[in-house]
């Protein structure tokens, strides 16, 4: 049993502001994603609900005790870092049971808990090997049996997968979901990636330049983005982004002309997702242009003009094939596009 | 296997090989030529009427119907109570050592570890000790040690030498520390150990190739120091190095100069064995922390 709670937490580092006023309140057994670029703050939040980091103001509670002033080691968090940080001076067996020797856990019981562990990770036939010995995923392997091989409250888990290759990092995401399953344990997953956050995600928090952009399921999240920020980190590609003026329920801008939009007259950012737009019969699309370029994926084509300074992309059949420069029409239905005010960048309920 | 186009030309490595056995000699040779006198008499090693006197050992074998003798060593180590001077290099060296990696350990990783500015004028300001001579230090100390009744004992010199020696264990030892990640240190800390316990059984483990280093070059700081001991100590306390010089003689006493010579193969022969036996450690300390650092 482990919620975990986070009253108006700040870190501030003289001027800087690394994390502003973060308020939530993560589920027990709930695996929570923080999101977002590089210095948005999301590994500064984990490194405050690890003790790493000193928080500025505000209050986290594990359980409902205040953990402010409580060292790491008093926490019951164990954490996966990015580099793994094994010691490498012991080797696999040693560097699992160091968490379980330094805590005093009866040693009689040391033995069947490691091998456990390294069951769990297949690493089975690893054991008396030294981290320098392995590879970066028998690595990053280590590290996770070392996290759970003390069966703790909190999960800590930082970018785990950045440092492995494409094809290593899809297995381990999966194998990493599937321990999440499997143990069942509060689990707090920082990550760049928005793949791994749709993945693995219970709920996901995107967060930019220190302040929390939306909270939300990786459904929610996707739907229904609250603002253009989120909209333009989520999905593959990302959501298309078009500024422009609606005047009488219609949206325009250079050659975008999209009717039936139920919002007041102004300047607007209409947004819409690759996959929900369609190629159009020429002349009958929303929106008309040359073809910017021309992607195929494998099991689609990705078809990209030029609106302005946005770069707008259709996914269409994978058969599609055209040249750089060929008119396309794009059918893009008023009930797919979502609105964000252009200015605060805000979401606009239609 | 080595491939033919790996093969050095013979040549070159006739070359190489004559290089490395006249670099060899050239730097052993002090040392040998030193080992071999130090078993003749006076007459013979600093024989003005002909050097090969001292290779032969011709008056040697007049004075003491024998071609080697050990009077040099006799006389140092019985007579002059060299033993004594060994001993004191024991204690002073043992004790700088120990003190210096002690506060160079805990201050080099706090520092190291460290997020605050005052750390870098920290490090700055012990480096500008350190660049002063030895001499400078002791010439201020001296009058404050008379006053205070504290000269010429072992402790005095210890403490003045780790003094000296403490910016550099705490830039060695800092360096080092910089390139263990600290992701190390956190990770101990969350897997259970306090901050103390993370330094001990993770870091230290790691470290063990610069502290060693550090340690040995602390150690020779100690061992090969003149400059302190000569002005610090009394002469019931020196240490080896300013007993040789004291076997040399001033212009006011005659001194035993083959007394000298055999205290100074005494001095040099531990060298050789210490060097020989950590020369892995130190290779790897070397080029694990000082070099990349």
């Amino acid at each position: 049993m482990a919620e975990i709670q986070l009253r108006n937490v700040n870190k501030r580092w003289g001027n800087f502001v690394g994390v502003d006023n973060f308020n939530l309140t993560i589920a027990d057994k709930e695996f929570l994603v923080l999101l977002g670029p590089s210095g948005c703050g999301k590994t500064t939040t984990m490194r405050m609900i690890a003790g790493l980091e000193d928080i500025t103001e505000g209050e986290i509670a594990i359980d409902g005790r205040v953990v402010n002033d409580l060292d790491p080691k008093d926490r019951d968090v164990a954490m996966v870092f990015q580099s793994y940080a094994l010691y490498p001076n012991m080797n696999v067996y040693e560097n699992i049971r160091f968490p379980l020797k330094v805590r005093g856990v009866d040693a009689s019981t040391h033995d069947e808990r490691v091998r456990r562990a390294s069951a769990m990770v297949e690493l089975d036939d690893f054991l008396h090997r030294k981290p320098a010995e392995l590879s970066g995923g028998q690595r990053q392997r280590v590290a996770l049996a070392r996290a759970i091989v003390r069966e703790p409250n909190v999960f800590l888990m930082d970018e785990p997968l950045s440092n492995l290759d494409a094809k290593l990092r899809v297995s381990t995401r999966a194998q990493i979901k599937n321990l999440s399953h499997e143990l069942a344990v509060t689990t707090i997953y920082v990550t760049h990636d928005q793949i791994e956050a749709m993945t693995l995600a219970d709920r996901v928090v995107v967060m930019e330049k220190g302040v929390v952009q939306q909270v939300g399921s990786p459904t929610e999240i996707y739907d229904r983005p609250a603002n253009a920020f989120v909209a333009s980190f989520i999905g593959n590609p990302a959501m298309n982004l078009i500024d422009g003026e609606i005047t009488d329920g219609i949206f325009e801008t250079r050659n975008t002309h999209i009717s039936g939009l139920g919002h007041a007259d102004g300047k607007v950012t209409l947004g819409f997702r690759a996959e929900d737009a369609a190629l159009a019969p020429e002349g009958d699309g929303q929106i008309t242009a040359p073809i910017y370029t021309l992607e195929l994926l494998g099991d689609a084509t990705m078809i990209s003009v030029r609106i302005g300074q946005s770069l707008v992309a259709v996914k269409t059949d994978k058969s599609f094939r055209a040249e750089i420069g060929d008119p396309v029409s794009i059918h893009v239905p008023p009930d797919i596009c979502h609105l964000f005010s252009t200015e605060t960048g805000q979401r606009i309920e239609g | 296997m080595a491939s033919k186009a790996q093969q050095r030309p013979l040549a070159l490595q006739i070359v190489l090989l004559i290089t490395l056995v006249v670099w060899m000699a050239a730097a052993a040779f002090p040392f040998f030529w030193t080992l071999w006198g130090s078993f003749k008499v006076e007459a013979d090693f600093f024989s003005l009427a002909d050097w090969t006197n001292a290779l032969t050992g011709r008056m040697t074998s007049m004075e003491t119907g024998e071609a080697f003798t050990a009077q040099g060593y006799y006389g140092a180590w019985i007579q002059e109570e060299f033993w004594r001077a060994t001993l004191n290099s024991v204690l002073v060296c043992l004790f700088v050592v120990t003190i210096s990696l002690t506060l160079g350990t805990l201050g080099g990783y706090a520092l190291a570890r460290s997020t605050y500015r005052y750390a870098f004028w920290f490090l700055l300001i012990a480096l500008i000790f350190r660049a002063m001579p030895p001499i400078t230090l002791v010439s201020g100390y001296l009058p404050v040690f008379f006053e205070w009744n504290v000269w010429g004992y072992l402790p005095t010199a210890i403490i003045v030498l780790v003094a000296i020696n403490q910016p550099f264990t705490l830039w060695m030892l800092h360096s080092f520390f910089k390139n263990i990640p600290q992701d190390l240190d956190e990770s101990a800390m969350v897997d259970g150990c306090t901050r103390f316990q993370a330094f001990r059984h993770v870091i230290i483990p790691v470290m063990w190739p610069g502290v060693i280093t550090t340690g040995l070059f602390s150690f020779l700081l100690a061992y090969n120091d003149f400059a302190v001991t000569a002005m610090i100590l009394d002469k019931q306390n020196q240490t080896m190095v300013p007993k040789i010089a004291s076997f040399l003689g001033t212009t006011q006493t005659k001194g035993n100069v083959m007394f000298a010579v055999a205290a100074v193969v005494s001095t040099t022969a531990p060298l050789f064995l210490l060097i020989m036996f950590f020369q892995r450690q130190i290779v790897s300390g070397l080029t694990a922390g000082a070099v990349k650092g």
